[in-house]
């Protein structure tokens, strides 16, 4: 069934129209304005070249955000991955109460990562938290939260994260997992493959458009983390846990510093333009 | 030879099950914490070894609506914004997606990555100028000004995810349904859209979870009248507010329940969400 050029343009259409104005436009104004002194009711907007630029790479504020984001993607992006396809690959096959675990599993997705940071900013205080609790039946004193001291924050966040994401990862992965033939499992067993055998050559191999698209997907959470570190740790301590978005946001909207909080929101975007150069071309040799 | 291999089954069984049971209760650890001490049940820290202080009672959660006395009201846009939100994507992004998978599996392929690309576009790096159109709209502050806004953001993954579905499928019966003269919209309508029902379901569950977290769009898209749920949560939380544990943990608990009930209801659905486009119904055992 081919479709004219109406037709095509009926369908796609409105969504075009609401994607190209309430995103791409934004987006390419974004960009724009990363070259002006832009803001809202700015009465003469003009060119500055590359002067927000200059001004936010020598700020030490956003070298450490970079820092951190660097960090913490190439920490969390794995972590997640790996957590997430044992998940999925241990629920892969039937058995009683799979749905029940599966359910439970989705339960940290569900949670906003708003709502996360709040909850384990208690979760780990040490009043209220669990640590102290239970350093407490070992006769330690209260154990300081994690997230206040410096060496510990940013593991921690990075913790919290993958609590929050790979779970997500093993939904997003089962799919594609159990639509693997169960003859292709006892070919590998009866070829005598070990179980990580199993996963390298039956797995992983068929499954590959799956986790470059999750990948794909996590690096991009992940460069934009700043829910929860907004109220986890609100950056800190010091500039410890501060990233390029909640950089972004404090200059934009705590400082009214519009041009530089428009630029780093960019440089964001930029990185994950980048990865997404990457991940088309594995996509198209694979195609 | 048979024997040995029931022994190896019945030990991965029992691996399974451990590494799953230390999997959920680390999920439920923290989500236990927070429902106890929003019911008044909270750890002593203090001595050692620790005690619990067991005063159970509701009021922390009728505390919420006196620290933030628009908490309902608030609670209610969220929902009715998500549900909104993720319906007008899926239902645009089903007609979009049949419009870019119909001329052909090769335009599909080219263009389906590049959509996913666009879904993982930060909103750091559109939503300050996306302010200012919004504004110029007259839309700052109202509910189609956010909803667009959400709708923006996660219809390239719907699309994604249909395309996917649509490219990979059987088109055997439009095929025959344009021989008995059928028009598109009568094929769309009968035949595409009832084949791709569970995933229209799951896609729109997904979006409704995305759309409820969303906090950055919001948060710079609104003010005064339009208030999502998790903007109140950062409000109460980083302007030095000083809400008690057992308050924030009610207010989290309620924050849960929507989403939590929804998938609860639906979980066979959202089980069906794939995005390789390939229905997972038939499991491999």
């Amino acid at each position: 069934m081919r479709l004219t050029r109406l037709e095509r343009l009926i369908l796609v259409g409105p969504l075009g129209i609401v994607i190209a104005v309430w995103l791409v436009i934004p987006a390419l104004l974004g960009l724009l304005a990363t070259l002006t002194n832009y803001a809202p009711n700015e009465p003469f907007i003009h060119l500055v070249g590359l002067r927000n630029y200059e001004l936010i790479f020598a700020d030490r504020t956003f070298a450490s955000a970079i820092r951190t984001i660097a960090v913490f993607t190439v920490a969390a992006v794995p972590l997640e991955l790996v957590v997430g396809f044992s998940l999925a690959f241990l629920l892969r096959r039937p058995f009683r109460g799979r749905s029940l675990v599966r359910l439970i599993l989705l339960l940290p997705w569900l949670v906003s990562p708003v709502a996360s940071g709040v909850m384990w900013h208690f979760v780990l205080d040490s009043e209220t938290g669990f640590l102290s609790f239970v350093g407490r039946w070992f006769g330690l004193p209260s154990l300081p939260s994690p997230l206040s001291q410096h060496a510990l924050a940013l593991p921690t966040v990075i913790g919290v994260e993958a609590w929050r994401v790979a779970p997500l990862v093993a939904f997003l992965l089962l799919p594609s997992l159990a639509t693997i033939p169960r003859e292709r499992w006892d070919d590998a067993c009866l070829d005598g493959l070990s179980e990580f055998g199993s996963i390298r050559h039956v797995a992983l191999p068929a499954i590959r458009p799956s986790v470059l698209a999750v990948t794909m997907l996590l690096i991009g959470g992940a460069l934009a983390t700043f829910d929860s570190v907004l109220t986890m740790t609100g950056g800190g301590p010091g500039t410890e846990t501060v990233t390029p978005a909640l950089y972004s946001y404090d200059k934009a909207f705590a400082f009214s510093n519009w041009p530089v909080g428009a630029t780093s929101g960019w440089l964001i975007g930029g990185a994950v333009l980048l990865a997404g150069v990457v991940y088309l071309r594995l996509t198209r040799t694979d195609s | 030879m048979i024997r040995s291999w029931s022994g190896q089954r019945r030990r991965e069984a029992a691996l399974r099950g451990l590494v799953l049971a230390i999997a959920v209760g680390i999920v439920l650890l923290p989500l236990i914490w927070t429902m106890l001490a929003a019911v008044g049940i909270q750890p002593d820290n203090h001595t050692s070894p620790p005690s619990w202080v067991v005063r159970p009672s509701l009021d922390h959660l009728a505390d919420v609506s006196t620290i933030e006395p628009a908490f309902w009201q608030e609670l209610a846009t969220s929902v009715g914004l998500s549900v909104g939100a993720a319906v007008v994507a899926v239902t645009l992004s089903f007609l979009a997606a049949y419009g870019i998978a119909r001329p052909g599996r090769r335009a599909a392929r080219r263009l389906n990555p590049a959509l996913l690309v666009l879904a993982t576009l930060p909103a750091m790096a559109y939503v300050l100028p996306l302010r200012d159109v919004v504004r110029r709209f007259g839309l700052l502050d109202t509910i189609p000004g956010i909803l667009l806004a959400e709708v923006a953001a996660t219809a390239p993954l719907a699309v994604y995810v249909f395309i996917a579905h649509l490219a990979g499928g059987s088109r055997d019966r439009e095929e025959a349904a344009g021989i008995d003269g059928a028009s598109p919209l009568q094929i769309l309508r009968d035949v595409v859209l009832p084949d791709a029902a569970s995933i229209v379901a799951a896609t729109t569950i997904v979006l409704i979870v995305l759309d409820w977290n969303f906090l950055l769009t919001p948060l710079v898209l609104t003010g005064i009248n339009v208030r999502t749920l998790p903007v109140v949560l950062t409000d109460l939380f980083t302007l030095e507010r000083e809400v008690d544990w057992p308050t924030a943990a009610a207010a989290l608990t309620i924050s849960f329940v929507p989403l939590v009930a929804l998938i609860g209801l639906l979980h066979r659905v959202v089980e069906r969400f794939n995005l390789a486009g390939g229905d997972p119904s038939g499991d491999a055992t």
